[in-house]
């Protein structure tokens, strides 16, 4: 366990046209969600590359969501496709690496479900804690 | 299998016959270069040179699908030009014309079960001993002392996609040599080489010993991999000394990138950045983004690892790159169901993708 | 300015110690240098700062590994730190920071260059082979005796330029008696920062810059025979090509050279790539052509590139995966261009890269007299 929970840091990257929405609409609609999320919004879940990924985990960020339209709803037709295929990547790289690939969660929350955001943003907030610290966090040699 | 046939030509006639019968314009093999002592990948346009080729001259200097790339990418030749590859540099070459930085275009690749290669500094044409082991071993189907270590575990070391396919495994150096002709261009190849097709030959049981060997040997470094890379830990202390040099990438044959990401602007930061990273541990390593290039050129290149082992050869500071990135580049070419350099046909996993797949990896 | 501050001691403690200073009386806010490695089998570059000190931090380590001045680069590519740093440098790291400012590479605003008396360093490869803690020791009794060190790599054995002359700060060892150091101010900043500092003040450094001056003389003059017979033995395309036959044209030493900044080199472009007819005909010419080609032209032409500004580091040659003497070649073709142009890289941030200028009335020796011999006949 983390000893000061707050402090989790999880890196969110969210497409604009689903996921991105959800959580605009989760705000809108005043639904609570952990805190420890930082949102970068990006035009469509395939414009996350792998090194995206492995550079927030390296520089110390304990968890990273990635959060797209469900499969055959991409704004882009089959974006979406082709991100799981690249987070399927990043995952496996990560856990050949050994750095605990359930730091990472692929998510499809569409735009109108703005309570599934808060759900999944709590959940994964809640499994991150009970990791604990990304060790990368304080290595200085790396 | 293809069927193997008993050529009747020493390397030295089948070289002349590429010229004589087949009417190619060049020949690309390693050849010694003057000093005496090294071999380099050379181009030669008549017979005149062929004397200084050693096509199985056990280094590898350079990924040889490099060089194919640069001869045939910006447009490929007119004329036949027939060339000498590893199987590992032919796999890479597969894996280059997928994505457009090669043409196979009037190319007619000769390729043979291989051995493996020593550091490319530890062997010079003088070595005899050395050499002579290594015959040994091959004629034995054995791994040779002091090979690379990813050769030594090299599962792959047959050819795939080659026109025609010297077997040498099993086979002593003085035989004639041993060919098949799997495709289209090597069967034309057969006609016109006029070879009597009757006299065939069976395959070596070496080449099973050798697998075996190998497969032992794979295991084993895989294990020893994965114990190594144990998270940030791991990590950090494989890539310790790392220099940021880079060269592992720039002797990949599958880094093609002119301008590299990890080089690019992307990387370069504004000196408050590098303050703030600093003041969040008290210290920060420069240059940063050490261990993300490994990782991050593994999650470019990766999926086309074909293991040839050139960037644990030009590390200057010993770290074992090829074996790293054989291993983890394995493990994700296991996702996709992908064998880099296997068929030409598949599509690189990342630029495909199939509705229901993959479903461990979403929620 | 010729006065300097004698700190009695242990050298590297008493480095680190007026360094621990500086950032605890806030008067610069990091300090960028060498420390240990995690695995303690090399060195890597750290930015700390007051509570990030490693005790591992060595301001003169036995080794380069990454080159100073590309380091330095990378911090300030993108514009001037905004407070105070100190950088610890080899001279030869410092010299190319230098240059890397005139080519605005490096942005030396609020930097604090230190240097010291280098001793040379070790190859690389062998002090990581090798048993880092021997090499260490005497390492660290050469820097204290200001010995010769003994392993050193060749191009650190001809170093003429090995004073730390020309930094904010000079660590002085040459012409020390007993353990200890100066440290002498190379500029007004400099001087600031060592104001306060406890030591013995000298006004006189005569002993140390007598002591510079002769060994200066007695390394001039093994670099210039040492370079004239190597010159002999690589003149020539012939005996050049033997020197290079062991290159596998990886060109690894452009990339961790601190001069060959340009992101894309000139030598991987579009310009020297062709169409496999073209490559044929080249080698039809000669009946064989090496792949890839153009490998003596990367090498001589990357000397065209940045010989003028070589400061002979070495970092081409520890790099160098091929034992190729790159550092030896490109000493020699620096001596030699910079020599036309008078021009010494690093010395001063005043003068120009040589080619970057020109005036009007010079390099006659270069032309030929057309017009004199033509108004002759006349």
């Amino acid at each position: 366990m983390a000893n000061n929970e707050t402090d989790i840091k999880i890196v969110a990257f969210l497409c604009n046209w689903c996921t991105f929405t959800a959580a605009d609409l989760a705000g809108t609609s005043r639904l609570k969600y952990a805190p420890n999320i930082r949102i970068v919004k990006v035009m469509c879940s395939s414009r996350i590359e792998p090194v995206f990924i492995l550079k927030a985990l390296l520089d110390g960020a304990d968890g990273v969501l990635i959060g797209g339209c469900a499969p055959g709803d991409c704004h882009y037709s089959k974006g979406n496709f082709y991100a799981r295929r690249k987070i399927a990547l990043a995952k496996t790289l990560a856990e050949s690496a050994g750095l605990d690939s359930d730091r990472i969660r692929l998510s499809w929350i569409p735009a109108s479900e703005g309570p599934k955001f808060a759900h999944v943003v709590n959940e994964f907030t809640e499994h991150i804690k009970n990791l604990g610290y990304n060790p990368a966090r304080r290595e200085v040699y790396i | 299998m293809e069927t193997m046939i008993d050529s009747r030509m020493i390397m030295t006639d089948f070289l002349a016959a590429l010229f004589d019968k087949l009417d190619v314009a060049a020949v690309a093999a390693m050849s010694k270069l003057p000093s005496g002592e090294k071999a380099a990948y050379t181009l030669f346009t008549d017979k005149s040179g062929l004397k200084e080729c050693v096509p199985f001259f056990p280094a590898m200097p350079a990924n040889a699908a490099r060089a194919i790339s640069k001869l045939t990418r910006e447009e490929a030749p007119s004329k036949t030009v027939a060339v000498f590859l590893r199987p590992c540099e032919l796999r890479a070459l597969t894996e280059l014309i997928k994505i457009k930085q090669a043409s196979l275009d009037n190319l007619l690749i000769i390729s043979y079960d291989c051995s493996g290669v020593f550091p490319f500094q530890k062997i010079n044409l003088s070595d005899e001993t050395k050499l002579n082991a290594y015959q040994d071993a091959v004629s034995t189907g054995k791994n040779s002392e002091g090979i690379r270590p990813v050769c030594a575990a090299c599962t792959r070391f047959t050819p795939r996609g080659a026109d025609i396919a010297i077997s040498i495994v099993g086979r002593s150096a003085d035989q004639p040599l041993v060919l098949s002709f799997p495709s289209e261009k090597g069967q034309t190849a057969a006609k016109q080489l006029g070879l009597d097709v009757s006299k065939t030959v069976e395959a070596s049981p070496a080449v099973e010993s050798l697998a075996r060997e190998r497969k032992t040997a794979e295991e084993a470094l895989t294990e020893q991999v994965n114990e190594s890379l144990s998270g940030a830990q791991g990590l950090v202390n494989i890539f310790d000394r790392c220099i940021s040099c880079h060269a592992c990438s720039y002797v990949c044959p599958i880094c093609y990138c002119k301008n590299c990401y990890f080089d690019s602007q992307t990387f370069e930061y504004f000196p408050e950045s590098y303050f703030t990273r600093m003041t969040a541990k008290g210290t920060l390593r420069m240059p940063v983004d050490r261990v993300l290039f490994h990782l991050g050129r593994l999650s470019h290149m990766g999926i086309s690892c074909v293991a040839c082992g050139m960037c644990e050869d030009v590390c200057p500071v010993n770290i074992p790159v090829s074996q790293i990135f054989k291993t983890a580049g394995s493990k994700a070419q296991a996702v996709f169901d992908y064998i880099p350099g296997e068929n030409s046909d598949d599509p690189l996993p990342l630029l495909a993708y199939a509705e229901n797949e993959l479903e461990e990896f979403e929620d | 300015m010729n006065k300097g501050l004698w700190i009695e001691g242990p050298i590297k403690k008493g480095i680190l110690d007026f360094l621990n200073g500086l950032l605890a009386d806030q008067k610069i806010k990091a300090v960028l240098m060498p420390a240990k490695n995690k695995g303690g089998d090399s060195y890597a570059w750290f930015l700390m700062e007051k509570n990030g000190m490693l005790d591992s931090a060595d301001p003169a380590p036995p080794v380069m590994t990454t080159q100073g001045a590309n380091v330095v680069s990378y911090l300030t590519k993108k514009g001037p730190v905004w407070e105070k740093t100190a950088v610890l440098l080899r001279p030869c790291e410092y010299r190319a920071v230098i240059e890397l400012a005139k080519i605005k590479q490096v942005d030396l605003t609020n930097l604090v260059l230190i240097s010291f008396d280098c001793p040379g360093a070790f190859p690389l490869e062998k002090y990581i082979n090798g048993d880092p803690k021997k090499l260490d020791e005497i390492f660290d009794t050469c820097l204290e005796k200001q010995t010769e060190l003994e392993g050193a790599r060749n191009v650190c054995t001809i170093c003429h330029r090995f004073s730390g002359t020309g930094a904010d700060i000079e660590i002085g060892l040459i012409g020390g008696k007993g353990e200890g150091f100066w440290l002498v101010p190379g500029s007004r900043q400099g001087e600031e920062l060592i104001e306060g500092v406890a030591g013995s003040k000298t006004d006189n450094l005569d002993v140390r810059e007598n002591a510079i001056s002769e060994r200066t003389i007695l390394q001039e003059t093994k670099r210039n025979n040492m370079l004239d017979s190597f010159q002999e033995t690589v003149m020539g395309p012939e005996n050049l090509l033997n020197t290079l036959s062991s290159c596998i044209n990886c060109h690894n030493c452009s990339r961790v050279c601190p001069i060959c900044f340009c992101r894309e080199c000139y030598f991987d472009s579009k310009a020297l790539s062709s169409e496999a007819d073209n490559i044929l005909q080249r080698a039809q010419r000669k009946g064989g052509l090496r792949l890839p080609p153009d490998l003596l032209l990367f090498h001589l032409g990357r000397m065209t590139h940045m010989s003028l500004s070589c400061v002979s580091c070495g970092a081409c040659e520890d790099a160098c995966p091929a034992d190729v003497p790159v550092s030896m070649l490109f000493a020699l073709a620096g001596r030699n261009t910079q020599a036309v142009f008078e021009y010494e890289p690093g010395r001063s941030q005043d003068e120009a890269v040589p080619h970057t200028v020109f005036k009007f009335e010079e390099l006659k020796d270069f032309e030929t007299p057309y017009i004199k011999e033509y108004s002759k006949e006349q």
